[in-house]
C-alpha cells in the first residue's frame, strides 16, 4: 500500500515540475520586453485635404529597423505595412500620382534597398446574403455586393495611436461599416474581446458593422479580405489550436493567414484572427458568433490596384490572394437581432504571436498540486517519526 | 383455476388495478391469485416496478437544463451565471429539508401521502418550470426549480423506504440497485433526448424560441405526471397490503438531533470536506459540458450530450460492482485516494489537453461511482449509530448548500474567464478534497487506522468485540463507535448503510 501511494506522489510531482518550468519560462521569457517607437502622420506633407479619405501615416522606430504602417480609405480601405531594415528610413507621397491613380510610385520609401518586407491587406467587399433555411451556406442568395471602394468614407480620427474611419453607402440607409486601426508600441493585450495579444510588429484592425438595414430579415453577412505580399503572397490559412481561452472565452483556435517563406516554414508576415465575431458592442459570452473562411485564393492583380489608391501607390507588381470571412453558423442568431457585428484582425510582420498561460492559471495549478505533496511528505516523515517511537516503547510492553 | 388465473394476469400486466380489484372485492377469503398478492413475489415485483419509476421523473427533469443549455441561454437571453442559478435554486430547499425529510416521512404525512405529496411538488415544480419559460419569465422559472427541488430530495428518501418496507435481506440489494439503475437512466435518456425533442418540436411551431422551449419542458413535465400517477398506485398498494398482511407503515426510523454535531470527529468533518470538495467539481461541470464539448472539442452537438451522459451511464453498472469490490477489500480511505486522484486526472486532461474527451469522461463516470461506494460508508465507521441520521443529513446538507454556491459561481467564471480557467477552479475543488483525504489518512492512521483496514480485518474486530476477548484488545481501539455497531439496524439505517455502498445519496 506505502508503494502505491509514493508512486502517485511520483506522477503528481513530475506534472508539478513540469508546471512550475514552463511557469518559470514564461516569467523569463516575458523580461524581454521590445519596444519601438511610434511617430504619428496624418497626409504627410499634403498641401491640401485629399478628397475622398486620408493617409495615416505610423512609423513604428526599433533598435535598427522600422515598421512603416500605412492606412488609407482612398478607395478600398487598406492597410500597408512595410520593414525596412534602417531607423532613418522614410515615407514620400506624391501627392497628384497618388490621388490620380493611374500610374504606380505615388508613394515611396526611401531608401528603396532597404525595404525587407511589405505587407497590405485590403478590404474589398461586403456580401450579404438571405439566408431563407438558417442553413448558414453561403451558396446561393445573394443580395449585390458592396463594393467598399464605392462607400463614402469619414475623415480620420486620431486617437493616439489608432484612428477610425467609418464608411456609409445609401443601402445601409442609417448603418455605417467602421474600421479601427490600433499600432503598438509594445507587447500586450487589447481590452475588449477578443483580446488579441499583440506584439510591436503588429497592428490591430477591428471592423464593424453598426446599424445597416439588411436587404432581407434573415440576411448574413461575409466580409472579403484581399492581401497583396509583394514577393510572397499569402498563400494558406494555418490554423493553431490551443488549450487556453480565458482572453476568448470559448475559443480554443486561431486562424493565421500566412506568407511563408521560400522553402521553409518560417513566416515573414501573417493576418491572424480568433473566429469569432461578436454581437454586442460591449459583448458578454453569449454574444459571441463563430465565423469561418474560405480557402486563400488567387485574385486579379490589376483590379485590386484599380480599387485602393495605396496599393497602385506602392506596389508595381505583385501578388493579390483574397478570401472569404462569413460570419454566423445554422442556429446563431442573424445580424438583424441586435443590428451589429464586430470582428477583429491583427496584421504584422514576423511571426505571429502565441499565447501562453495567465500567471493566474500557473499558480492555482502549482499551490493546488503541490500542497497534497508536502502532505504527503510531512505525513509520512511524521509517521516514520510515530512508527519509530512506537517501536520503542514497544519493547517495554512486550516484557511484561 | 388459480394457476389459469396467474398466466392471465402474467400477460396483462396493466390490467393490476383490476385484478387487484377483483382480488379486494371478495376479501380475504378468497383464493388470491399470484399478482394480487402482497405477500407473493409477483405482486412484489409488480411493486417494485411502480417504485423504480417513481423516481424517473424526478432524475429526468433534474438535468433538463443542461441537456438544453444552448436553447436556454439563447430563447430567454441568458448568461451562464443566470443558467446556473437554475441548478442552485434546486439545492437551496435541500440545505434544510435534508434534515426534515425523514421527520415529515415518519411522523407529518405517513410514507403513502408523503410520497403523493412529494411527486405532486416535483410535478408542479416542473409545470411551473416549463411555464416560465413559455412566457419567457426567468424567475418563474426559478420558482419551478425551487418546488422541484422540495419534492426531488425527499422523493428519493420515500422511495427507499417502501423499498425497505417490502423487500427485506439479499432482495434489498437488488432492489436498491435496480432503483439506482433507473435514476441513472432517467439522466441518461433525458441527456440524449431532449435535444431531439427541442428539435421536433421548433420544426411544428415553426422557429426555435421561448414558446419551443416551454412545449419541451412541458413534455418532460409528462414523466413527472408518469411518476405521481406511480406515486398514487402505491399508495394504494400499500395500504391494501398494509390491510391484508396486517403490517404498519413504513418508517424511516431516522433521528436527527441537532446537538450531536459537536460530537462529531475530525475525522468526519473531513469526510465532509471531501464531499463537499468533490462533488461540486462533477455536478456543475456535467451542467456545462455540453457547450464545453462542442466548443473545444468540435463535438455535434448530439455527440457533445452523449458525452457529457456517459458518467451517468457508467456509474449504473458500475456502482454495484465497485461497491462489492469496496466490501471485500475494505481499506475504504485508499479507494477515496484512488478515486479523488482520478477525477484530478480527468480534469486535468480535459483542462490541459485536446485528448479525446470519452477519456476523461469514462475515467469521471468510473472515480465518481468509486468514491461513492468508499465514501459515504466511511460515515457509518466514525459515527455511532445513534447519531448517524444527524450525520448523513448534516453531510447532504452541505453537499447541496456548496453545489448550490459552486454552481453560481461556476457560471459566473466562465461567464468571464472561459473554460480553461473554470476547469482549473474544478481542479482545485478536488485538490482541496485530496488534501482532506490525505489528512484523513494521516488521522486515521494516527488514532489507530479504523477506516482503513481491511475488510478481513474489520471482521474480525467485530467478531472479536462479541467475543469475551475484548480485555485482550489494546483500549485505543476500543471506540464507542465499536460498540454501537452492535445495535439491530433501523430500517433507516439499513437503507443509509446499503445506498452509502451505492453511492444513491448524491443528488441525481
Amino acid at each position: 500500500m506505502a508503494p502505491a501511494v509514493t508512486m502517485r506522489s511520483n506522477r503528481v510531482f513530475v506534472v508539478l515540475l513540469v508546471l512550475l518550468f514552463s511557469f518559470c519560462q514564461s516569467f523569463v521569457g516575458g523580461t524581454k520586453e521590445y519596444q519601438r517607437k511610434l511617430i504619428v502622420s496624418v497626409n504627410p506633407n499634403a498641401t491640401t485635404l485629399p478628397p475622398g479619405g486620408d493617409l495615416l501615416h505610423v512609423r513604428a522606430v526599433g533598435n535598427d529597423d522600422t515598421l512603416h504602417f500605412l492606412f488609407c480609405s482612398q478607395g478600398a480601405p487598406t492597410l500597408l505595412i512595410v520593414h525596412t531594415n534602417s531607423s532613418t528610413s522614410s515615407v514620400q507621397v506624391n501627392w497628384p500620382q497618388f490621388l490620380s491613380r493611374n500610374v504606380s510610385g505615388g508613394l515611396r520609401v526611401e531608401p528603396q534597398s532597404s525595404i525587407q518586407y511589405s505587407i497590405a491587406v485590403v478590404f474589398s467587399r461586403l456580401l450579404e446574403y438571405d439566408d431563407v433555411n438558417d442553413t448558414a451556406k453561403p451558396d446561393s442568395g445573394f443580395f449585390p455586393p458592396y463594393e467598399l471602394q464605392n462607400f463614402k468614407w469619414t475623415r480620420l480620427q486620431l486617437f493616439g495611436a489608432a484612428a477610425l474611419v467609418c464608411g456609409k453607402t445609401p443601402e445601409f440607409v442609417n448603418g455605417s461599416l467602421c474600421l479601427k486601426l490600433s499600432v503598438f508600441d509594445s507587447d500586450g493585450r487589447a481590452e475588449s474581446w477578443p483580446r488579441l495579444l499583440h506584439s510591436p510588429n503588429s497592428s490591430q484592425l477591428e471592423v464593424w458593422l453598426d446599424g445597416i438595414t439588411t436587404q432581407a430579415p434573415n440576411s448574413r453577412f461575409l466580409l472579403e479580405l484581399q492581401a497583396v505580399g509583394g514577393d510572397f503572397p499569402l498563400s494558406r490559412v494555418d490554423v493553431r489550436q490551443f488549450i487556453d481561452d480565458e482572453f476568448t472565452p470559448s475559443i480554443f483556435k486561431v486562424s493565421e493567414w500566412v506568407s511563408p517563406a521560400a522553402g521553409g516554414s518560417d513566416v515573414l508576415g501573417y493576418v491572424q484572427w480568433k473566429p469569432v465575431a461578436y454581437r454586442q458592442s460591449s459583448p458578454a459570452l453569449e454574444d459571441a458568433t463563430p465565423c469561418r473562411y474560405s480557402d486563400p485564393q488567387s485574385q486579379d492583380a490589376n483590379a485590386t490596384a484599380a480599387s485602393s489608391a495605396l496599393i497602385r501607390a506602392f506596389f508595381s507588381a505583385h501578388n493579390v490572394t483574397g478570401l472569404n470571412v462569413s460570419f454566423g453558423l445554422a442556429g446563431e442568431p442573424f445580424y438583424n437581432s441586435t443590428k451589429f457585428l464586430s470582428w477583429t484582425v491583427l496584421v504584422g510582420v514576423g511571426a505571429p504571436p502565441v499565447d501562453t498561460f495567465s500567471p493566474i492559471v500557473l499558480t492555482i495549478m502549482a499551490v493546488g498540486l503541490g500542497i497534497p505533496v508536502i502532505l504527503l511528505l510531512l505525513g509520512g516523515v511524521f509517521v516514520c517519526i510515530h512508527k519509530r517511537r512506537q517501536g520503542a516503547t514497544a519493547a517495554y510492553q512486550s516484557i511484561n | 383455476m388459480a394457476d389459469f388465473e396467474e398466466q392471465q394476469n402474467l400477460l396483462e400486466e396493466d390490467d393490476e388495478s383490476s385484478s387487484g380489484e377483483r382480488g379486494s372485492a371478495s376479501g380475504a377469503d378468497r383464493q388470491m391469485s399470484a399478482i394480487c398478492d402482497p405477500s407473493r413475489a409477483l405482486h412484489r415485483v409488480v411493486v417494485l416496478t411502480f417504485m423504480c419509476f417513481l423516481g424517473f421523473g424526478s432524475y429526468f427533469c433534474y438535468d433538463n437544463p443542461a441537456a438544453l443549455q444552448t436553447q436556454v441561454i439563447q430563447d430567454l437571453n441568458l448568461n451562464t451565471a443566470k443558467f446556473m442559478q437554475l441548478y442552485a435554486w434546486y439545492s437551496w430547499p435541500n440545505v434544510v429539508l435534508c434534515f426534515f425529510g425523514g421527520f415529515l416521512l415518519d411522523r407529518v404525512f405517513g410514507i403513502r401521502l408523503g410520497t403523493i405529496i412529494f411527486s405532486l411538488f416535483v410535478c408542479v415544480g416542473q409545470v411551473i418550470f416549463a411555464a416560465g419559460a413559455w412566457l419567457d419569465l426567468f424567475w418563474l422559472m426559478e420558482v419551478g426549480r425551487f418546488v422541484f427541488g422540495i419534492g426531488g430530495e425527499s422523493l428519493a428518501v420515500a422511495q427507499n423506504t417502501y423499498a425497505v418496507n417490502w423487500f427485506k435481506g439479499k432482495e434489498l440489494n437488488l432492489v436498491f440497485g435496480l432503483q439506482l439503475s433507473m435514476a441513472r437512466l432517467g439522466s441518461t435518456v433525458n441527456m440524449n433526448i431532449m435535444g431531439w425533442v427541442y428539435n421536433k418540436v421548433a420544426a411544428a411551431v415553426g422557429s426555435p424560441g421561448y414558446y419551443t422551449l416551454g412545449a419541451s419542458l412541458m413534455i418532460a413535465a409528462v414523466t413527472c405526471v408518469f411518476s405521481l400517477i406511480c406515486a398514487l398506485v402505491l399508495g394504494f398498494l400499500d395500504k391494501r397490503a398494509e390491510r391484508i398482511l396486517h403490517k404498519e407503515q413504513g418508517k424511516t426510523g431516522e433521528v436527527i438531533k441537532l446537538t450531536d454535531v459537536k460530537d462529531f470527529p475530525l475525522t468526519l468533518w473531513l469526510i465532509f470536506i471531501i464531499c463537499v470538495g468533490y462533488y461540486v467539481a462533477i455536478f456543475p461541470f456535467i451542467g456545462l459540458g455540453q457547450v464545453f464539448f462542442i466548443e473545444k472539442f468540435n463535438f455535434s452537438p448530439a455527440e457533445a450530450r452523449a458525452v457529457n451522459s456517459i458518467v451517468y451511464i457508467i456509474s449504473a453498472p458500475a456502482s454495484p460492482v465497485l461497491g462489492f469490490m469496496v466490501d471485500k477489500t475494505g481499506r475504504n480511505v485508499v479507494w477515496v485516494i484512488t478515486a479523488v486522484v482520478a477525477t484530478l486526472a480527468a480534469h486535468v486532461m480535459l483542462a490541459f489537453t485536446f485528448w479525446n474527451p470519452w477519456i476523461a469522461m469514462s475515467l469521471l463516470g468510473v472515480s465518481y461511482s468509486l468514491l461513492a461506494c468508499a465514501l459515504w460508508p466511511m460515515v457509518a465507521f466514525v459515527v455511532p449509530e445513534h447519531q448517524l441520521g444527524t450525520a448523513y443529513g448534516f453531510m447532504q446538507s452541505i453537499q447541496n448548500l456548496g453545489l448550490a454556491l459552486i454552481a453560481m459561481a461556476a457560471g459566473a467564471i466562465l461567464d468571464s474567464r472561459g473554460y480553461l480557467v473554470l476547469e482549473v477552479f474544478f481542479c482545485a475543488c478536488i485538490c482541496i478534497a485530496l488534501i482532506a483525504v490525505v489528512m484523513l489518512y494521516f488521522v486515521d492512521y494516527v488514532k489507530g487506522g479504523d477506516l482503513n483496514q481491511s475488510a478481513a480485518a474489520r471482521a474480525k474486530v467485530q467478531k472479536e468485540a462479541t467475543s469475551d476477548a475484548e480485555a485482550k484488545r489494546r483500549p485505543s481501539k476500543q471506540t464507542q463507535g465499536d460498540l454501537a455497531r452492535l445495535a439491530p439496524m433501523s430500517a433507516f439505517s439499513l437503507r443509509n448503510r446499503y445506498l452509502s455502498r451505492l453511492g444513491a445519496q448524491d443528488t441525481s
